[in-house]
Order: structure tokens, then C-alpha cells, then sequence
């Protein structure tokens, strides 16, 4: 434990940066991932030559760190990582920089997804390439070959186990949009109700159009660097209190649990011991919600509700603005818009640094933020952010 | 029904050739472990739980269960664009449940949890075999 606590608050987000979310960016992701990177130094209130590392996660769809580096003119970057890998990835990358400037490695690390998840390549499946790996011989031939098919395929487990209904579902819907609508980044503001959301149309039962996240052409960059570093910043410091990664189960793992478990249930413990934490330590979570139901799953397996409980959880307007645990209080996916975990972080930090103007959860000193629960890619990881005292 | 475009023909790898061949042949075929006779599938060297790689191809009965199911409606590929709605199981295979396969649902009404499947083997529009699960009552 003294080498994971000696890692604690020794790092610092001390700038955001976006793009416009939008359906078509026109533009290259390799101009995305300048405007954000130039947004976020400014942010923190840096040059672009503070900048010594990058790094990203890809799924093959977007400008790699050596060439962002050239057209940025960093003429010696100290570290670059390019990770292959979707919403599981988007906070191990981040994790990983905050290493890499704990190990002295670099000074300042911006980290960075740029996608046209819309215009270009679209996140949800339609129209896409098969994907590259072992198991698309055991699926695609049989027309299953797209995240929503198979977070529905985990939906349904969880529905026919524990009775999850469609109306919980839908809650989970209906309350992002209603943080959306406080949040004038976000693409979707106009508030639904349940009604809405049981009369959208299928896209794969159990789910509805507004059980899925937005395919969005965007980019978002954090600006990482040493917390003594921070302190001198125009910005309130944000610390890196915890990080760890997880691994997952693929429908193909062995003696893998069944399909209403995520990993982050092995991630957690993990997580809250080296932040030193717990569940109820935790004022803002900004959970990852490629679909409603991964919102559900996670609220159960990071411990905020009892196994199996998610669904009552969240009907209740625990994770609602005012409730307990607000969670998603930018939308999210669903709502804000898709820019593959890194907004969920940057919202956490607004949270933290108190300008999250009309969606601010009062007093929030401690922040969970999540990737991709670890189905499918077989791997996930999470941060525990907290403003500096 | 003629596709739009051809579906997807499996693309065997190097580790899963015995397994085409087998479904080829009608066959639900899996590795068995020749040190501690777990069964393992997809197919791949070492046995997860004993590491030995040793191991011996075996024939499935072919009964299995319903973990789950989805009924698609988008069209995420061109070729199966005639074809939605269409419902696709998770089956854990009788003789060890934490095997478990996707496949296209050949039956009367809505699936439900854990209720009895058999394989059948079709040949699809593009010429290959397939895996396709059929109600197995009793």
C-alpha cells in the first residue's frame, strides 16, 4: 500500500479544454484535437510549450500523438502513449500520464480524445467496419455486431435477475436530459419525460432510442501536471486521489460471473482503498453511460446501492441534482454528448473547481469518475478526483 | 429471403479452424483439457484454469440454456437489412454453463431465461454454416 499512497494527490488537473459538441465537426480530428489541446493549455493558464507529453485512446479513428505533437511544433516531447482502446481505455490513459509525471517522466501532460463519432465513424456500429478481433467470427455472422446489441444483451440479464424495468431505465434518461438542460455545452437540452422515453423506437430490445448515448463529433483535453505544479496555476487545483484499472469479463472469459456483474465490482475496493474513501465520501460521480443501463450496473458494483438495486436507487432521485449522489450532472453521454469518458472527467473537475454554474452540487470536494465497466473490451479503470484543501 | 448484401461469413483463425470444421460438419465442437478436463471455448492453447496445453477436441450435445436475448432493430450491417427484426441469444451450453455462444433464434414466440435450446446447423446465404438455437422442450 505505501507505493499506492505515495502516488496520492501527487498529481493535478489543472485544465479543460472542448470543442463544440456537435453532428458534424467538418473538420479533421487532427484540428479537433488542436482546438481542445489549445483550449485546455489556456485553461490552465500555461503555454503550449509547458507541454512536454500527450496522450490519447483510438480506436482507429482518429489523429495518433506523434502526429498531433508535429502539428503542434513540440519539437522534444519526454512521452507519448497511443492506446488502442474504447470507453475502457478513457481513464486508464489519464491514469497513466498521471504516472508518467509522478515517475518524473514528463512535467505536463495533456491528455485528449478527438473523434467525429458522427460525421466520420460512427460510434454506434451503423455502417461500420467489423471490428478487428477473435470473437467477431463467433457474432457477426449472426448480425450481432454492435455495443448497443450487446450492453442490451447485459440489460436483459439484469432485467429477468433482479426485475430492472423499462421505467428505470428510462429514469436514467430522463434525468441526464434534465441536467442537460442546465448545461449549455450539451447537445440535447430539451427535457423528455417518461412518456418520451417508453414511446422512442427500438433500436435493439430492451433498448430505445433514449436509452443510447449520442454519436458526437467532438474533442476534449485535460491538462495534467505535478500538484506543486498546480498550486501556482490560475486554477483551483484538482488532485488525482486515486486511480486504478481493472480487468473485465468477455462474454468468453472463463468461469466468468454472470452477465449483471461488471468488473468495476473487483475495481472498486481497489479504488476506494487507495483514495482512502468510501462510497459515501463520494459528492459528484460522473459514471460512464454509453447506455442507461451502464449507469445502472455501476451505481450497484461501486457500491452505492445493494447488488441488484440500481433501478429502485435511481428511481428514487438519489442521483439527481439535490439527491445524495448526483451523478452525470452534465448529461452525460446521453445528454452532453459522447466524447468517450474524457467529458465525464472534465465535468468532474468543473464540479470540483465550483464553476459548474446552475448544475453545481454544492460543496463538492470529492469526485468519481468512470470508463466503460469492463464488459466487452475486458478491461476498465477509474479516477477519484478532490479539490485541493 | 434473399440477403441485400452477403452476411458475414465467419473468418476462422488460426485457433478456430477445428471449430469451423466442426460446425461444418454439423458438430458442436469444444477443447477439453487433457490434465483437468475443463472444457474450453473459443478455442485457444492453454487452459485458463490448469495452464496445461494439453488438450483433446470433444463434441458438444448441443442442449444449452438462455442467459439472455435481444431483439434488433437497427441495421448495423447492410445484410441485415431484410431481416429485422431479429432475435439473437446468449446460450450457456449444458455441459458447462460458463460456455457460452451467440446465435440467431429459431423458434415460435419470445425467448425467456434459462429456457431449453438445442443447436441446429444452417447454411446461410453466403455459403457458410452457422449456429442457430431452437426451442428444446423436455
Amino acid at each position: 500500500m505505501a507505493v499506492m499512497q505515495g502516488f496520492r494527490d501527487r498529481v493535478a488537473i489543472a485544465g479543460i479544454g472542448y470543442t463544440e459538441f456537435s453532428k458534424n465537426s467538418k473538420v479533421s480530428t487532427l484540428t479537433l484535437a488542436t482546438r481542445a489541446i489549445a483550449a485546455a493549455v489556456a485553461d490552465a493558464g500555461l503555454e503550449m510549450d509547458d507541454v512536454d507529453g500527450l496522450a490519447t485512446h483510438r480506436v482507429g479513428d482518429s489523429a495518433l500523438p506523434a502526429t498531433v505533437v508535429h502539428a503542434l511544433g513540440l519539437r522534444d516531447p519526454k512521452w507519448l502513449l497511443d492506446l488502442f482502446g474504447g470507453g475502457s481505455a478513457s481513464h486508464s490513459v489519464v491514469g497513466q500520464a498521471a504516472l508518467a509525471i509522478a515517475a518524473g517522466v514528463a512535467d505536463t501532460v495533456v491528455c485528449y480524445r478527438a473523434i467525429n463519432a458522427r460525421s466520420e465513424f460512427r460510434m454506434g456500429g451503423t455502417g461500420r467496419p467489423l471490428v478487428d478481433a477473435a470473437e467477431t467470427q463467433y457474432q457477426a455472422p449472426y448480425g450481432y455486431m454492435a455495443p448497443p446489441q450487446q450492453f442490451a444483451m447485459m440489460a436483459r440479464a439484469h432485467m429477468e435477475k433482479y426485475g430492472t424495468t423499462a421505467e428505470q431505465l428510462g429514469a436514467v434518461a430522463v434525468t441526464q436530459r434534465g441536467h442537460a438542460a442546465m448545461n449549455e455545452r450539451a447537445m440535447m437540452r430539451h427535457p423528455i419525460t417518461l412518456d418520451d422515453y417508453l414511446a422512442s423506437r427500438w433500436i435493439v430490445e430492451p433498448f430505445r432510442l433514449f436509452d443510447c448515448c449520442l454519436e458526437t463529433d467532438v474533442a476534449v483535453a485535460l491538462v495534467l501536471t505535478s500538484a506543486e505544479r498546480a498550486r501556482d496555476l490560475q486554477r483551483p487545483s484538482v488532485l488525482i486521489r486515486g486511480i486504478a484499472w481493472g480487468g473485465g469479463f468477455t462474454l468468453y472469459s472463463s468461469d466468468r460471473p454472470d452477465s449483471t456483474r461488471s468488473a468495476a465490482a473487483d475495481l472498486a475496493p481497489r479504488l476506494f482503498e487507495q483514495a482512502g474513501v468510501g462510497p459515501r465520501d463520494i459528492d459528484v460521480a460522473e459514471l460512464y453511460d454509453c447506455f442507461t443501463y451502464s449507469v445502472l450496473v455501476q451505481l450497484e458494483d461501486y457500491g452505492f446501492c445493494k447488488k441488484g438495486e440500481g433501478g429502485p436507487f435511481f428511481e428514487s432521485g438519489a442521483t439527481a441534482l439535490g439527491g445524495s449522489i448526483p451523478v452525470n450532472t452534465h448529461g452525460g453521454f446521453l445528454s452532453e454528448g459522447y466524447a468517450h469518458g474524457l467529458n465525464h472527467i472534465a465535468e468532474a473537475v468543473s464540479q470540483l473547481r465550483g464553476s459548474a454554474a446552475d448544475r453545481q452540487v454544492e460543496g463538492a470536494e470529492i469526485a468519481l469518475s468512470t470508463s466503460q465497466p469492463g464488459y466487452i473490451a475486458g478491461n476498465t479503470s477509474a479516477l477519484i478526483l478532490r479539490r485541493a484543501p | 429471403m434473399t440477403d441485400p448484401v452477403p452476411r458475414p461469413a465467419p473468418q476462422a483463425d488460426r485457433d478456430s479452424v477445428p471449430f469451423w470444421e466442426g460446425v461444418e460438419a454439423g458438430e458442436l465442437r469444444v477443447q477439453q483439457c487433457d490434465a483437468c478436463g475443463r472444457l474450453r471455448w473459443p478455442p485457444r492453447e492453454i487452459c485458463g484454469r490448469c495452464r496445461s496445453t494439453a488438450s483433446t477436441w470433444r463434441a458438444l450435445s448441443g442442449a444449452g440454456r438462455i442467459d439472455s436475448w435481444i431483439v434488433a432493430h437497427q441495421v448495423f450491417h447492410p445484410a441485415f437489412a431484410d431481416s429485422v427484426p431479429y432475435t439473437v441469444l446468449q446460450v450457456a451450453v449444458d455441459e458447462q454453463p460458463d460456455i457460452q455462444m451467440i446465435g440467431l433464434y429459431e423458434g415460435e414466440g419470445e425467448p425467456a431465461f434459462g429456457m431449453a435450446v438445442r443447436a441446429v446447423f444452417v447454411r446461410g446465404s453466403n455459403g457458410a454454416m452457422l449456429v442457430h438455437w431452437t426451442p428444446s422442450p423436455g
